[in-house]
């Protein structure tokens, strides 16, 4: 039983029958951050709803730690873009129903105490009692990290979590999701989708890109940078640069492909 | 609505997360510094069809004199029958409310159950629709004769006929907002592992209370309708049965002077549901 998240010849399409994701094989082992690039549309949030359970292959298999994915688990957190709260539960509740269903045993005191100790974690000890729509979009993207954490998955599913956020705020949480990633003993495996190349590099041990128009991996690069890394120095060295471009080019010609055959 | 919504600020400001901005809060003080002028202004505009009628009542009344029995009593007739006939409108109102608080309760309590489970169930959705869909419409008035002709007392068939009334708008908003919750939401409940029960009354519930709050201002104002009905059938007492008997005795002081009062309780009650929504949705932008 290999401790790694498995793709096996996923197709998928919705009710309509377009071929959305095509023939995808893909291993990530356990404890490794991946970040998912491609062109909107090429099927990324798909493929992470497919990881999470909440929809599932025409064909293919997907497996986490040789168990077949049947429906959504707290083996898998999810963190969307901005769609992790509810609106009507204080930050706390929203966290403590998390610990609820991750500790059933748990007492009613303890979840808040733990639910607060996440929230803490995530620098929002001043937001414990406050709702969601008191939070600016950098706090309420903080909450939903703490209500991933507060799952204790060793999976994390994020699907451009950061995406709507001002590039300070960004950066901020870039380094406090790494700063959590990296002090965790075992490390959580991380399939982390974003638009943003220099986040992918940033964040992740290898980069993978999908294609559009169905949807299938076009490339598969490690990133090699060690990690604790120092974002200035990262983004001026020479490795950097020729990876950034690299990329850049494998999506430029997949949007030129796509522009071709339209 | 936004108004309270933003205007309170809660806890400390976050001094943990420099850069980390609240939303904007300071936007609201400007504004309630123009609010002052402008809310004089909207009681002004508001009170215009008050002003106007109540003139045209004075006038009526004075220059259309129908005898000693005027069908349009001047106002201070209608409200020294008012003065006169508090005590029995009082008695009045708590006989009508007697009715309307037990039926209500039944048909807010019976349709938000079964409204959140029909409406998140496409199964229970395609059992209960076809029914509900001719069900519902019949104007609930048909039912008082049949009810009071049925039922062994007024009271039940009076209630019965009010929560008849307001079960069906409550019902139909219940299901329409369980069935309309964001798929975000219920992606979160299944991500977060919820069960039945937890989706139903954690999620479905409060997702759908501003449809709820429709649904129970609508049945609110049937359930009016319908006392008042029933009680022209068959009541000793309740406000609907004060009308109708000082009608009876051509006694339009009194008479008109019900309607006002009537008015006023309905208005009452329609606030103060006003009020209960907009605390439970102050999380609702
Ligand atoms: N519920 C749905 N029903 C039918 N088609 C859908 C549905 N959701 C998405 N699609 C289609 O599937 C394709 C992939 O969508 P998906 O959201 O996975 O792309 P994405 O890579 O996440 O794009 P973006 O970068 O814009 O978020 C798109 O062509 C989209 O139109
Ligand atoms: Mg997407």
């Amino acid at each position: 039983m290999a401790a790694e998240l498995r793709l096996e010849g996923v197709d998928f399409s919705y009710e309509d029958a377009t071929p959305i994701l095509e023939k995808i094989d893909l291993t990530v082992p356990a404890g490794q951050f991946v970040c998912l690039l491609g062109s909107s549309g090429s099927g990324k949030s798909t493929l992470l709803r497919l990881l999470a359970g909440l929809q599932f292959p025409r064909h293919g298999r997907l497996s986490w730690n040789g168990q077949p994915i049947t429906g959504p688990s707290l083996d898998r957190g999810v963190v969307f873009q901005d769609y992790a709260l509810f609106p009507w539960m204080s930050v706390v509740d929203n966290i403590a129903i998390a610990i609820g269903k991750a500790q059933p045993k748990a007492r009613k005191a303890e979840r808040r105490e733990q639910a607060e100790a996440c929230l803490v974690k995530v620098g929002l000890e001043n937001a414990i009692g406050q709702y969601p729509f008191e939070l600016s979009g950098g706090m309420r993207q903080r909450a939903a990290i703490a209500r991933a954490l507060a799952l204790r998955s060793p999976v994390l599913l994020m699907d451009e979590p950061f995406g709507a956020l001002d590039p300070t705020n960004r950066a901020r949480l870039q380094d406090l999701l790494l700063e959590i990633w990296e002090t965790e003993v075992p490390r959580k495996t991380i399939v982390f989708v974003t638009h943003d190349i220099d986040e992918a590099l940033y964040l992740g041990d290898r980069i993978v890109v999908l294609g559009s128009t169905p949807g299938r991996l076009i490339a598969d690069l490690p990133v090699g940078f060690p990690r604790h890394r120092e974002r200035r120095a990262l983004f001026d060295s020479a490795e950097f640069h020729a990876l950034r471009e690299s990329i850049a080019e494998t999506l430029a010609a997949d949007t030129l492909r796509q522009l071709v055959a339209a | 609505m936004s108004e309270t919504l933003t205007a309170p600020p809660r806890g400390t400001p976050v001094a943990g997360v420099p850069g980390d901005r609240q939303p904007e809060r300071t936007a609201s003080a400007p504004r309630q510094a123009a609010f002052v002028p402008s809310a004089l202004l909207a009681i002004l505009q508001g009170s215009i069809v008050w002003i106007v009628l109540l003139a045209l009542w004075f006038i009526a009344a004075k220059y259309f004199p129908l005898g000693d029995n005027p069908l349009i009593p001047s106002p201070q007739r209608t409200a020294l029958a008012l003065q006169e006939s508090l005590p029995e409108l009082w008695e009045g109102t708590l006989s009508s409310l007697s009715i309307l608080i037990p039926g209500l309760l039944l048909a807010t309590l019976l349709g938000i159950v079964s409204g959140i489970y029909v409406g998140s169930s496409p199964l229970l959705q395609r059992i209960f629709f076809p029914f509900a869909r001719v069900a519902a419409p019949v104007p609930p008035t048909v039912y008082v004769p049949y009810a009071i002709a049925v039922l062994p007392t007024f009271k039940l068939s009076a209630i019965f006929v009010v929560f008849i009334g307001a079960f069906w708008p409550i019902f139909q908003n219940t299901a329409a907002g369980a069935h309309a919750l964001e798929s975000r939401y219920r992606d979160n409940a299944r991500i977060l592992g919820l069960n039945s029960h937890e989706f139903h009354w954690k999620v479905v519930f409060p997702a759908a209370l501003p449809h709820i709050f429709s649904g129970m201002a609508v049945g609110l104002g049937f359930a009016f309708i319908l006392l008042t009905v029933a009680e022209l059938f068959g009541a000793n007492a309740g406000l609907g049965r004060f009308v109708q008997y000082y009608a009876d005795f051509a006694d339009y002081p009194k008479m008109v002077a019900g309607i006002l009062y009537t008015g006023v309780v309905t208005y009452l009650a329609m606030s103060g549901l006003e009020a209960i929504k907009r605390r439970a949705l102050f999380w609702h932008r």
